[in-house]
């Protein structure tokens, strides 16, 4: 018998849980495939050439990227509402129906990126194609519709927690998550002037993902902790808080580093220098935690002379873990060592952003919500203790080798172009052509393909895993 | 012809890989740092093996000092980079202390 704080079956919160994991899930292969058709195409530029240009495979590449982990992001609050708060969902019936509003919005606005792909130079646009702004491409209608559904899920959300038990990992996400929508509206509006727009644009990107996703990721990761190994909440909920304090104190005004070179003025230089040194303390403090959490709690467990381990779910765990790895790689190490406005002059639009892109965003939220999609997938099938299974491993192993593999190739990528084309050619037309027609790119590019590839079959396996898993004997019910 | 006032790069040429390698050395050394400290207190490793800490933070100071000095950072951002040393070494005694206070009060 499972306990009744992984029993999804009955909650209807949790069932909706589900749908967000599963529409999250098709749309990271999404994500996978259209990677892989752009990065084919840097290989071979003729390809699909007319029919799907890079830019379309691009804008579907890293907008599918956003909104599955958005999706996700919504499903784990919906599956951890109930065990947090005592109490069913508040509004659940309105929640369900703005998934299918949220999902069938998605839908059509993929396909008018495929079937229409380009529009006139006016209005229509940026109302009924795209916005243009990377990474949150969609269309004016659709803008106003995920205001609409991030309003009825933070209602959602505010109406539960208010109702039921207040944990500190509700409080945090109650703050965190209306932050997290009021900023989508700082990208909403237009401005004529390039400087001013990108100014406000940084606001969602940077302050969604080195400031509100950050500490959702700190709210997940103390869930998970309390759930898997059954580590203390007022440990981990007073680690939560200093988290909360470190990421927003070092990540508002992080917010620096981009307004480098975009036409701010230049105190910016120092503010975004400063605080960006200081970004990746957390990341390592967050790192200390899990560790201190997890030795904590088996070494309790040995002092009673058990050598079980305290881990109820292997898989989640293993994907918790890599966040923390992750998260200090990707988002640490891969972002610390270009964020200085010294060194970030010649970096700056390289390869290098592509190689810290892929593994932050891979290492601090990818794996974290993999991670609860385990946990999901244990709750609804009853299952007390998940082990891993080949698929899982195989899954795992692929995923972080093939993302790692092309995380090195666009740094050495990166590498070239800023000896090339900035360090040695000064930025100019015809150093961006030295610096992409030399060999070590062209080859770093086909590595990356290649390690694309990895990461997609990988991606199969975990699919495979998730949807198997209800069938497997191994699992102890 | 590319004008040769152009080609004026701040940082020599043969610098950016050590300044790379060595600024992605800072969080390496760093993570071993905390880590090690961290696994000491909770007992995961020998007390002795703290002094290997204390010595991954020595090798991220170095490594933050070398960064800076290939990069011709400006005054400020020295001292930013001094304080984030310090930030760093201090980090794992706040975090543990007060993890451990809260352990303590909940266990006892």
């Amino acid at each position: 018998m499972a306990s009744k704080y992984l029993t999804g079956v009955g909650s209807e919160s949790k069932q909706l849980a589900t749908w967000y994991f599963t529409f999250a899930a098709i749309l990271f292969g999404a994500q996978l495939l259209f990677g892989l058709i752009a990065a084919i195409q840097y290989v071979m530029p003729g390809f699909l050439y007319g029919i799907l240009d890079f830019s379309i495979a691009r804008i579907i590449h890293i907008n599918a990227l956003v909104v599955w982990m958005v999706f996700a992001m919504f499903g784990s609050v919906y599956w951890l509402l109930p065990d947090e708060t005592g109490i069913e969902t508040v509004g659940i019936k309105i929640g369900k129906l703005l998934f299918w509003i949220f999902a069938a919005a998605i839908v059509v606005v993929v396909l008018v990126y495929l079937l229409i792909q380009v529009g006139p130079a006016d209005e229509t646009t940026i109302w009924f194609i795209t916005e243009g702004r990377e990474y949150i491409e969609a269309p004016r209608w659709a803008d106003w519709g995920i205001v609409v559904v991030a309003l009825g899920f933070v209602a959602n959300l505010f109406l539960t927690g208010i109702k039921g038990k207040q944990t500190g990992i509700v409080t945090v996400l109650m703050a965190d998550m209306i932050a997290f929508a009021g900023l989508y509206l700082a990208g909403m509006f237009f401005t004529d002037n390039i400087s001013v727009d990108q100014y406000w644009w940084w606001w969602v990107i940077h302050l969604w993902v080195e400031a509100t996703w950050e500490v959702f990721v700190g709210a997940i990761a103390a869930y998970g902790l309390i759930k898997m190994i059954g580590a203390h909440r007022q440990v981990v909920e007073m680690w939560l808080w200093i988290e909360v304090a470190m990421l927003f104190g070092s990540g508002i005004l992080g917010l620096g580093h981009h307004y480098f070179w975009i036409g701010t003025p230049e105190y910016w230089w120092e503010i975004g220098a400063l605080f960006s040194a200081l970004e990746p303390l957390p990341l390592v403090a967050m790192f200390i935690h899990v560790l201190y959490d997890w030795g904590k709690t088996q070494g309790a467990q040995e002092e009673k002379g058990s050598t079980v381990s305290v881990v109820n779910n292997k898989p989640a765990f293993t994907w918790f873990v890599l966040n923390a790895f992750g998260n200090f790689l990707g988002a640490g190490i891969w972002g610390f060592f270009h964020t200085l406005p010294q060194v970030n002059l010649y970096t700056h639009g390289t390869q290098f952003t592509s190689a810290h892109g892929h593994l932050a965003f891979f290492g601090a939220y990818a794996t974290i919500l993999i991670g609860m999609m385990y946990i999901a997938v244990q709750g609804t099938n009853g299952i007390k203790i998940m082990k891993h299974t080949k698929a899982s491993l195989w899954g795992v192993s692929m995923i972080v080798s093939g993302v790692v593999g092309m995380t090195v190739a666009l740094t050495i990528a990166g590498y070239v172009q800023v000896l090339v084309s900035r360090a040695q050619m000064g930025a100019t037309w015809a150093g961006y052509f030295d610096g992409q027609s030399g060999m070590w790119f062209s080859q770093a590019m086909d590595w990356r393909l290649v390690m694309g590839v990895v990461t997609f079959l990988g991606f199969i396996f975990l699919a495979k895993d998730l949807l198997t898993t209800g069938k497997n004997p191994v699992h102890e019910r | 012809m590319i004008d040769p006032s152009i080609i004026r790069p701040e940082i020599a040429l043969d610098d950016f890989l050590p300044i790379f390698v060595s600024s992605a050395l800072v969080l390496v050394f760093g993570g071993f740092y905390v880590g090690i400290y961290t696994a000491v207190k909770v007992k995961l490793l020998k007390p002795w093996t703290m002094l290997f800490a204390y010595m991954f933070w020595v090798l991220t100071a170095y490594c933050l000092y070398l960064m800076g000095s290939l990069m011709h950072v400006g005054e400020f951002t020295a001292k930013a980079l001094v304080v984030a040393a310090i930030g760093l070494f201090l980090l794992p005694f706040a975090v543990y202390y007060m993890q451990n206070q809260v352990h303590e009060e909940n266990e006892h």
